[in-house]
């Protein structure tokens, strides 16, 4: 039992980074939808302030590391082109070092790029960037997020947004990987 | 604690725009790729500045996006650091701002936009 390189890099920007985001991001918004006085007491709020922010900080730390190492270490394995000499009209076994080209050879798997990939690729970073302000305004704020509901709300809202963003990359990361594997 | 002062909400505010910022400049470079065979050449940060290496025209979708997040948030962060802004406002328009950077970012509405301009096809 081995793992290639490849093998490691998909594990672990898909897997392991993938998990650690689902943890941050449900610490973090039981974390947040908690923090509200009518329910707390001073104690409860400074119990629960340290939680929600390790839950916003690494949520956004993960997004950054989730992204980059998706768009600049597996993405250009996904998207290299094959040599003249392969046919990019047959999905071949050599091809399949291809993915791309691989997916795109057939009209019944071609979607997974048209739409899986190509949508996928690029709405994953809208995560990182609303991870981050929901950081600063916990970071910011810190237990005093107890008394400004509005802003509150608002980090509940973006944090699901972040969420969705980065689970529509990860559900069609997982199927397209299952199609044609950069491993 | 629960009766305390708070901060002023400005930077706050900014950052939830300066995000919105961010997410819409990234559908718009999405956008334009499609439309132009320069902009999509000048977007390949990857062969341009070696930001990268076979990442083609989504290295500078995204570092163009990260960029004008970063930007916007500092410019932001000045402009209404210390005062209490009307965060519905700020906010609302952020959320239209993220709204747009992810419609812009679905194929089937960025490939529509696309063919309203004769040239990429």
């Amino acid at each position: 039992m081995e793992f290639s390189e490849r093998e490691l890099w998909t594990v672990g920007h898909g897997l392991v980074l993938g998990t650690l985001f689902l943890l941050a991001f449900g610490g973090g918004l039981a974390g947040l939808y908690s923090l509200n006085a009518r329910y707390l007491t001073e104690d409860g709020v400074a119990e629960r302030t340290p939680r929600l922010l390790v839950g916003s900080l690494v949520m956004a730390i993960v997004a950054w590391l989730t992204v980059i190492s998706g768009t600049f270490v597996v993405y250009p394995w996904y998207r290299a082109t094959p040599p003249e000499a392969i046919d990019r009209t047959v999905q071949s076994d050599a091809l399949g070092d291809f993915p791309r080209f691989w997916l795109l050879a057939s009209e019944r798997t071609a979607e997974w790029h048209r739409l899986g990939m190509e949508w996928k690729e690029h709405v994953a970073w809208i995560a990182p960037l609303l991870a981050t302000a929901v950081a600063f305004a916990v970071v910011y704020y810190g237990a005093q997020l107890v008394r400004r509901g509005e802003i509150r709300r608002a980090a509940i809202i973006f944090f699901t947004l972040a969420f969705v963003a980065a689970g529509v990359a990860g559900l069609f990361g997982a199927f397209i990987t299952k199609a044609a594997p950069v491993a | 604690m629960l009766d305390m002062e708070t901060k002023p909400n400005g930077p706050v505010a900014a950052v939830f725009v300066a995000a919105g910022i961010g997410s819409l400049v990234l559908g718009i470079f999405v956008v334009l790729n499609e439309v132009s065979p320069d902009i999509s050449k000048f977007l390949k940060f990857d062969e341009s500045y070696g930001i990268g290496t076979g990442v083609g025209p989504l290295s500078g979708k995204v570092v163009l996006a990260v960029a004008a997040f970063l930007v916007s948030w500092i410019v932001l962060h000045l402009v209404a650091r210390g005062r209490e802004v009307n965060f519905g406002r700020w906010f609302a328009l952020a959320l239209v701002l993220v709204f747009a950077g992810f419609a812009l970012t679905f194929p089937p509405i960025f490939e529509y936009i696309v063919h309203l301009f004769p040239a990429a096809d």
